[in-house]
């Protein structure tokens, strides 16, 4: 049996054409290996899109890839990601199903208070899959703790459940503080755990729960990722034995200045030597100022003559990333972050408690600060009034104050 | 009721002839006055009579060889009982101080109301240990002690086994769960905390906040403990682990040059630019793998146990923040050697206490929870024997941990074992039946109330009795815990209604 495990596509995300254009290549990549591989099957263990409503062009492209694998008789199967899981419960996946491009393995039947996932069977290996998908906050955590897990764990054969949450045990240290479920909650026994949500590339086996697997997204979402990952990539499973195949479309520079104790004059001349320094043919080049700086403000280094030596030196891409530079002359930013999940979170832990009317406790009330959130991320609909889409979202909002 | 009438002694040890018809036990608190009431403890009896020892003989010795029936004077009048009592309170309306006077000669005394004890509150934060005991009864009056406190200022638990200090333990922690004022860690040797198969904190309405680590078979919802070995110092096997000098060398000339690969550099012997003898290394290795549970192939290290090269990067992180947020995590370690349960409460108590000294420096402690851990067999890491070789975290807790809000709650068979300096330290004590003497000494001389009067007290405390000697209360306590089997069958659970958005259901 061979198959392959993908996962965090996130088609869209990218705003800057040229990294959006990466990101669409590596999922073209990804998809062609699979078939060049001749996987039986491929697994996307949820946020294929960025958002629950993607883009045309996202969708365009999906559909055509999809439907490659379709056409080179390799059946796909997803659950649902955090991103691409709308709070009202509409995904796009629905659609892609629809046209029988995907099989979304999240499915059962709710007996007496207790999920009932079913199996999806792979009908040329044999394969029992299924799934729970993942929701923003972490929701979906009380679907585990709800689950009937005896006949999923005493199913014959072999056996693969996805998922798209965070396992506490596999957190890398850069992941401290992101929202993650014990191991243990996940049903025991199966042969493959296809994992997603969590953007690293880590493979483990714990306890009852045999290759824990997270391929990490097929090209980097973030600055922090292409610096931390360099490159995404996928896992395939041949027989066994994992081996992870690399996507790497670019070459990845890193030049981190130290800017503490310096000038902006400094700081910028410290850049141009390490600019003119290293070979950046065609590579994406990642600048990271951190420290504070002794004098002036952040505004006076002359980022763009920086940016447009390196572009002249041959780089693809220049992104340069501030987060951790301070000035004396002015206060800090409380929330600094590398990624939006992380800004969110910080912003909500420091506001905890601030509740008071509801009387609840701070695990409570990040929940419900969290689906609020998630209802705030409901999307206008095509031809919807603008009247008809607030009353919807404050309906949302109604139902989860009032629960 | 009155129980008796004072007839003599001195100021800490008051004669008490006990009321025919009324019975006296040890540890039991009468009351003598009435708008100022003085609280007194029994602490000792004796027979008291009004024959002669010599008639009490002849009679005695008529009764039984001749099966006579003498009589000496009324009934009531002829024998008695004497109890020793000492103040232990002056109740002035609602004020209460220590007592420096002796009570009114002749004056009686009675058994102790509810009405009496109404100085007994409820404090800010409470830490629930039990009910107020006299003698063996035990009084509707609920003891709870100022646990924000009590914990920084450390607690030790001694006790014989079979005392009740699990159930003590217990109690302790159901009470707290739910409270925002402390986290606590426990290491449990015993795996009986959580309740994995019967009642225990697993059950309480407040269970998520509840975290429980263990190596095996983890119930759904609790965590896998898996440790990384590259969260691992050689400075975490300090108290757990006795290496010699110079394999503490080579630990740390390792750790110097390889940073957290260093246990993977000592089982694969990369050089050092240092040179150690080969057998150092040699011997460092073989206790390391040992000890951790690795395996290695020559080029790739595997581990099977706790300790893991993929998984558990934030384990002791998350156990940390955890207790910041005023959790009770309890770790089960009652699959380990010793030295593996002390290395892994170190790493997690170095952690907690470093985070909570950064606190300190940057004025943010005062937000934060105490922060408590709960040490079974404490004399393994607080024990003279193991100090002498050099301190370790748990003894730098023991001394300075207060400041930063980080106590230790000790449990002990054998107090004795403990340095009387550290035993000093620890402002609240909650004896329960101590039978052997060196160790009812060990707590009597280190108690933050008088107790040298208590030996006897102490040695007859039955299962569940326990008195508490602490600078947190007015004086020492007696109290009965309450069983903590049948908690959980009378706390509440709430339903929450159960939907499952996005799962395609049939």
């Amino acid at each position: 049996m061979r198959f392959a495990h993908i996962a965090d596509v996130h088609l869209g995300s990218w705003r800057e054409p040229k990294l959006r254009e990466l990101s669409t290549l590596a999922f073209i990549e990804a998809i062609k290996r699979c078939i060049d591989k001749k996987a039986d099957f491929v697994l996307i263990s949820g946020d294929l899109f960025n958002t629950s409503l993607p883009p045309i062009e996202s969708l365009k492209l999906a559909v055509t890839e999809l439907k490659r694998l379709k056409d080179a008789g390799i059946p796909t199967y997803t659950i649902a990601g955090s991103h691409d899981f709308s709070p009202s419960g509409k995904t796009m996946l629905d659609v892609l199903e629809e046209a029988d491009l995907v099989k979304n393995v999240c499915k059962g039947s709710v007996d007496e208070g207790k999920l009932r996932l079913e199996f999806t069977l792979d009908a040329k290996t044999g394969a029992k899959i299924t799934g729970m998908l993942g929701k923003k906050g972490m929701l979906e955590k009380k679907y585990y703790e709800d689950l009937s897990r005896k006949e999923l764990e005493e199913e014959k054969g072999f056996k693969i459940f996805m998922f798209h949450t965070a396992i506490s045990e596999l957190k890398t240290e850069e992941l401290e503080m992101m929202d993650a479920a014990p191991v243990s909650l996940l049903p025991r026994g199966f042969d493959y755990y296809a994992g997603g949500h969590v953007h690293i590339v880590k493979e483990a086996s714990i306890e009852g729960h045999k290759n824990l697997v997270y391929p990490g997204p097929v090209f980097p979402n973030s600055f922090a990722e292409l610096e931390k990952l360099g490159c995404g990539g996928f896992y395939l499973y041949d027989d066994g034995k994992l081996a992870y195949e690399k996507i790497e479309l670019r070459k990845v520079a890193t030049i981190s200045i130290d800017c503490e104790h310096k000038s902006p004059a400094q700081i910028t001349e410290k850049a141009f030597e390490e600019i003119t320094r290293n070979k950046l043919d065609g590579a994406i080049l990642l600048l990271r100022f951190a420290g504070t700086i002794e004098t002036g403000k952040t505004s006076e280094i002359a980022f763009n003559r920086i940016i447009e030596l390196a572009q002249e030196r041959g780089a693809y891409f220049v992104m340069k990333n501030t987060s951790k530079l301070a000035t004396r002359e002015f206060d800090e930013i409380k929330v600094k972050a590398d990624t939006t999940e992380e800004v969110e979170r910080l912003v909500m832990e420091e506001h905890v408690g601030q509740i008071k009317s509801l009387k609840l406790n701070p695990e409570q009330e990040k929940e419900l600060v969290t689906r609020l959130m998630l209802a705030l991320d409901i999307e206008k609909e095509e031809g919807e009034k603008q009247a008809d889409y607030e009353a919807r979202v404050n309906a949302e909002m109604s139902k989860i104050i009032n629960a | 009721m009155i129980k008796g009438q004072v007839i003599g002694g001195e100021l800490g040890k008051v004669l008490i002839r006990q009321k025919s018809d009324a019975e006296l036990e040890i540890g039991e608190i009468l009351v003598c006055g009435e708008t100022e009431k003085i609280l007194l403890q029994v602490y000792d009896l004796v027979y008291g009579s009004q024959i002669s020892p010599q008639n009490l003989e002849l009679i005695s010795g008529m009764k039984l060889e001749d099966n006579a029936e003498t009589e000496f004077f009324d009934e009531r009048l002829r024998n008695y009982t004497i109890a020793f009592a000492k103040p232990i309170a002056v109740l002035r309306s609602s004020n209460v101080t220590l007592c420096k006077q002796l009570p009114r000669f002749f004056k009686e005394v009675r058994q102790v109301e509810n009405s009496d004890l109404a100085f007994i509150t409820t404090p800010k934060d409470p830490l629930f240990i039990g009910n107020l005991r006299s003698g063996s009864k035990m009084l509707d009056v609920p003891v709870s002690l100022p646990g924000k406190e009590v914990f920084a200022h450390h607690i030790l638990i001694s006790a014989t086994t079979g005392r009740g200090k699990s159930n003590l333990v217990k109690v302790m922690l159901w009470s707290i769960v739910d409270k925002d004022y402390c986290g606590v860690l426990v290491l449990d040797p015993h795996d009986e905390y959580y309740g994995r198969n019967g009642e225990g904190l697993k059950n309480h309405p407040s269970h998520e906040r509840v975290v429980y680590y263990t190596p095996r078979d983890a119930p759904p919802g609790t965590r896998t403990l898996k440790i990384n070995i590259k969260q691992v110092k050689p400075e975490h096997f300090r108290g757990a682990v006795a290496f010699s000098d110079a394999q503490w060398q080579a630990m740390n000339a390792y750790y110097k040059e390889y940073g957290n690969k260093w246990i993977e550099s000592v089982i694969l012997e990369k050089p050092l630019k240092l040179d150690f003898h080969e057998a150092t290394v040699g011997v460092l290795k073989r206790r390391l793998t040992h000890l951790m549970d690795i395996d290695f192939d020559g080029s790739q290290v595997y581990c099977k146990g706790v300790f893991d090269i993929s998984a558990g990067e934030t384990t002791v992180k998350d156990i940390a923040n955890e207790l910041e947020q005023g959790r009770t995590v309890i770790v089960d370690t009652s699959g380990f050697s010793g030295a593996v349960e002390i290395l892994i409460g170190s790493m997690i108590t170095n952690e907690a206490f470093s985070r909570y000294k950064g606190y300190k420096a940057k004025g943010l402690l005062d937000a934060k929870p105490v922060i408590s851990v709960v040490l079974e067999e404490a004399p393994r890491v607080l024990g003279k024997e193991v100090l002498e070789s050099g301190s370790n975290i748990f003894s730098t807790i023991a001394r300075e941990g207060r400041k930063f809000k980080v106590g230790l709650t000790a449990i002990t068979q054998l107090p004795s074992l403990i340095p009387r300096e550290i035993l000093a330290n620890m402002n609240t004590k909650i004896i329960l039946g101590t039978e052997m003497k060196p160790e009812r000494q060990a707590i009597i001389e280190s108690a933050s109330q008088d107790l040298s009067q208590d030996d006897r007290n102490i040695a007859s405390l039955d299962k569940g009795e326990a008195i508490i000697t602490s600078n947190f209360v007015k004086f020492a306590m007696p109290v009965k815990i309450p069983l903590f089997e049948g908690r959980a069958a009378t706390a509440g659970k709430t339903e929450q209604k159960k939907a499952f958005e996005g799962v395609k259901l049939k």
